[in-house]
């Protein structure tokens, strides 16, 4: 299989040998908690990392296994591990490297959930952050300190949608010895593989795209297999002997797996957050039409883009395939195909007309996902970004007007005539 | 091995390649093949003719009986209609037990009925009305026991000896007592058939069938009606029913306790009129209800005083107990067999064959008994 190397071919086939005993053609879904070791010896090899093979659901399971080594083959990574969300792989990730008195770099515009992370759960156990505009690659580096041991960014930011420039921070993180960390969840690794510019290691919320049937919560974090652990003694959690498993030392075993590794050893054992066999089987038959669902998806952006762009209801349209998008340079360089199917936009009349839009749309659904394969709308100030202050709404790049669709794989004729519903209800308020 | 150990063990065996104790959820249609000439060597080619986990299920259920095979189906109807299907051509005659459930009297008069098969249905309380039934033409025996909702039991030896007799297939719906608390084929019966969504499952989880042949031939013939109409168990309610059968033998017990200690209240409440439960000494056939099974599982009717009008009342207003048709499951449900489960069986024959326009059917749950009986002792208050 190794010489089938193209993504649509990766992603209905990567990670899978076909089940030896019975050949079933699709994977089979391993609902089992423990698995029953042929020997003594054959366990305690598994339990001490010396071999391949499953002991406990919890640590790994051959189902969420297809999916983590189809999503490393198709993000180019070294390795993977599943978690049961989005969040948990971001929180796994980072704390596998960091500890206490460590310091991160991270972009000011993200999700609502990851700032959280950084800015009031992390820091409860002495990791703190400084955010920084995501636009400046200089600030990047301007808030590097002594105990910087990350760089964390969204390629896509959320909501504001700014690009990061992948390749410059890349460089900043390589001067400074720093592992270069990116949330991919809204590009996935068609739009763009983060690791041929530079990044370390990716996340994913496999919920959105990945999955792209809004049916099952995932996570994933990729190893990227490109960061030289070895090279300064600031990541003692790979490079130094692990006591709970008689002094491993995953830097000299894993090598460029050592990183996914240790959160399979330590995350996956402590701290638990493991995906469920059946949530890995639906993701992995969504995985098998992403690239499908994504050219549809970034058609469907394209015209609305230019439905929205000409409306008379409309007070501003971004996304980063708009000329006059201050990221478009880096869109094009980034994700040739298209920056992905979230476009923000606002209604005139502000906050109230806004609330009108939404209420009075019918096809596309008021909720607090992404990525879903049917249209969705929502209102970030009143939502997903309500538990951050104003002060951080304003950093966030989020106003008040602001409605956050996320382009789904209707014919688009309909999410036409379903927006124009909502815009005669937003005109009654903003005329009102 | 003993029945819980079976219940639990028999049919799985650990995955060989990665060892999971549980059996996969092969949610796949098909199957590579090693070779043209290899073709079927694993044993599995498409999943209508066959999938791993709704086999191992098959080899329980196989198991528990010990019988010869077993087919699973989709639902417990179509496991009627599989073994009807494999054992009945045009012109032939089959008796059937008096009452069965709606939807096999259904299956009989409206559908089978139209290809030419014909039906008698008899008391199988009564073995000379079996026996003065016997056609030259007849060719299956289905008898069902205890009956649903009547609770009327068939002699299942007594039948078998007539069926033999005139050289005819004997099948037994146990889905009421299952084979921990009957086991028709040792009572020289052919086959038995489940509605797995009862006791095996008892969850409420999934619909379900199976059938149990003591003869090779005959799971061969059956499993080629299966095949050729498709009406095949989907793999995610396979591996749902492994998980219930391990507890089979717990629910059933605790359940039928509940259900005596539930009867027995009954039976001294003012307001009830009668209680049917085989574990009555008041049960009509109770002799031959401990005779041939060691339980009398969880299923009981009882009429009110004030029929009809005083029944719905009871129904509208109990709680605890759910109005809901399906029985076997750990939550009490609570069904009126009129209106709802045989609501198909013409007023006539419904009232020939005891299901009378005040009956209760109760299918008792897990539930803390005290808590069925104040739940009950509160309706009846209200009537």
């Amino acid at each position: 299989m190794s010489h089938f190397n193209h993504f649509d071919t990766l992603s209905l086939h990567a990670g899978q040998t076909v089940d030896d005993e019975f050949g079933a053609r699709a994977t089979p879904i391993y609902q089992t908690t423990s698995y029953v070791f042929p020997d003594t010896d054959t366990a305690s090899s598994i339990f001490n990392l010396e071999r391949g093979g499953h002991a406990y659901s919890r640590i790994t399971n051959p189902t969420v296994a297809v999916l983590e080594q189809r999503i490393a083959a198709l993000e180019g990574g070294s390795a993977a591990v599943c978690t049961a969300s989005g969040m948990a792989a971001t929180f796994c990730a980072i704390t596998a490297i960091l500890s206490q008195g460590d310091h991160i770099v991270a972009s000011s515009q993200m999700y609502g959930g990851n700032i959280s992370l950084m800015k009031n759960t992390l820091p409860r156990f002495g990791i703190t952050t400084t955010f920084v505009d995501p636009t400046d690659s200089e600030a990047f580096r301007a808030a590097i300190q002594d105990n910087t041991r990350l760089i964390y960014g969204e390629l896509i930011g959320n909501p504001g949608l700014d690009i990061l420039d992948l390749a410059a921070i890349a460089k900043i993180a390589q001067r400074y010895q720093l592992p270069f960390m990116v949330d991919a969840t809204f590009n996935t690794p068609y739009l763009c593989k983060c690791f041929d510019h530079g990044v370390n290691i990716t996340i994913h919320s496999v919920t959105k795209w990945m999955g792209g049937h809004g049916v099952a919560i995932g996570g994933v974090v990729v190893d990227g297999g490109n960061f030289d652990w070895g090279a300064t003694d600031r990541y003692p959690t790979i490079t130094e002997p692990y006591a709970p498993f008689s002094g491993l030392n995953f830097w000299e075993e894993f090598g460029p797996s050592a990183f996914a590794t240790r959160i399979r050893a330590e995350a996956m054992r402590d701290i638990g957050p493991s995906m469920s066999p059946m949530n890995a089987f639906l993701l992995l038959q969504g995985l098998e039409t992403l690239s499908l669902r994504m050219d549809r998806h970034l058609s469907n952006t394209k015209v609305l883009l230019e439905y929205l762009g000409s409306h008379e209801q409309v007070s501003w349209v971004s996304h980063p395939d708009l000329p006059d998008h201050s990221s478009h340079k880096l869109a094009k360089k980034y994700l040739p195909k298209g920056a992905g199917s979230i476009v923000s936009f606002g209604v005139k009349g502000g906050r109230d007309a806004g609330r009108a839009f939404i209420e009075n749309v019918e096809l596309a659904s008021h909720l607090a996902n992404v990525g879903d394969a049917k249209t969705l709308v929502i209102h970030p100030a009143t939502t997903t970004h309500s538990r951050i202050d104003a002060e951080a709404l304003v950093a966030a790049g989020i106003t008040e007007d602001m409605i956050r669709l996320s382009v789904g794989l209707e014919d688009v004729r309909d999410i036409k005539v379903d927006f124009e519903n909502g815009f005669r209800a937003a005109k009654k308020i903003a005329s009102a | 091995m003993g029945f819980r150990t079976r219940q639990i063990h028999a049919g799985v065996t650990p995955d060989p390649l990665t060892g999971s104790i549980l059996t996969p959820i092969y949610q796949t249609t098909t199957y590579v093949q090693s070779s043209v000439d290899e073709y079927l060597s694993k044993g599995y080619s498409y999943s209508r003719s066959g999938n791993p986990t709704v086999r191992a299920l098959e080899l329980k259920m196989t198991d528990l009986e010990d019988a010869a095979d077993s087919i699973c189906f989709g639902t417990g109807m179509a496991a009627v209609q599989g073994v009807m299907l494999a054992f009945l051509n045009a012109g032939d005659h089959a008796i059937i037990s008096d009452v069965a459930y709606g939807g096999t009297y259904r299956l009989c008069t409206k559908i089978l009925a139209r290809f030419g098969v014909e039906f008698t249905f008899v008391d199988g309380s009564n073995l000379d009305e079996v026996a003065a039934a016997v056609r030259d033409n007849t060719k299956l025996f289905l008898t069902e026991t205890p009956a649903n909702p009547t609770m009327k039991c068939t002699d299942i030896a007594g039948v078998s000896k007539i069926a033999r007799k005139a050289g005819a297939i004997h099948a037994v719906d146990n889905t009421f007592l299952t084979p921990y608390y009957q086991r028709p084929l040792e009572l020289d019966a052919d086959m038995s058939i489940y509605s797995t969504t009862k006791y095996m499952d008892g969850h409420n989880a999934t619909v379900g069938g199976a059938v149990v042949c003591a003869k090779q031939e005959h799971a061969d013939a059956v499993r080629f009606i299966q095949g050729s109409t498709g009406s095949i168990m989907s793999p995610q309610v396979a591996w749902l029913t492994l998980q219930g059968c391990k507890t089979m033998s717990l629910r059933l017990d605790a359940q039928s306790e509940n259900a005596m200690a539930i009867a027995e209240f009954l039976e001294g409440h003012p307001k009830v009129k009668q209680v049917c439960y085989p574990g009555l000494k008041s049960f009509a056939q109770y002799e031959l209800a401990s005779r041939q099974a060691t339980g009398y599982g969880a299923m009981l009717w009882f009429e009110v005083k004030g029929g009809l009008v005083a029944g719905k009342k009871l129904m509208d207003n109990i709680d605890v107990f759910s109005l809901a048709e399906n029985l076997g499951s750990v939550e009490s449900l609570i069904t009126h067999p009129v209106t709802m489960t045989h609501a198909a069986v013409e007023e006539a024959e419904r009232i020939r064959v005891g299901i009378i326009d005040g009956l209760v059917r109760v299918s008792v749950g897990l539930e803390d008994v005290e808590d069925l009986i104040d739940a009950l002792e509160r309706a009846l208050k209200q009537v």
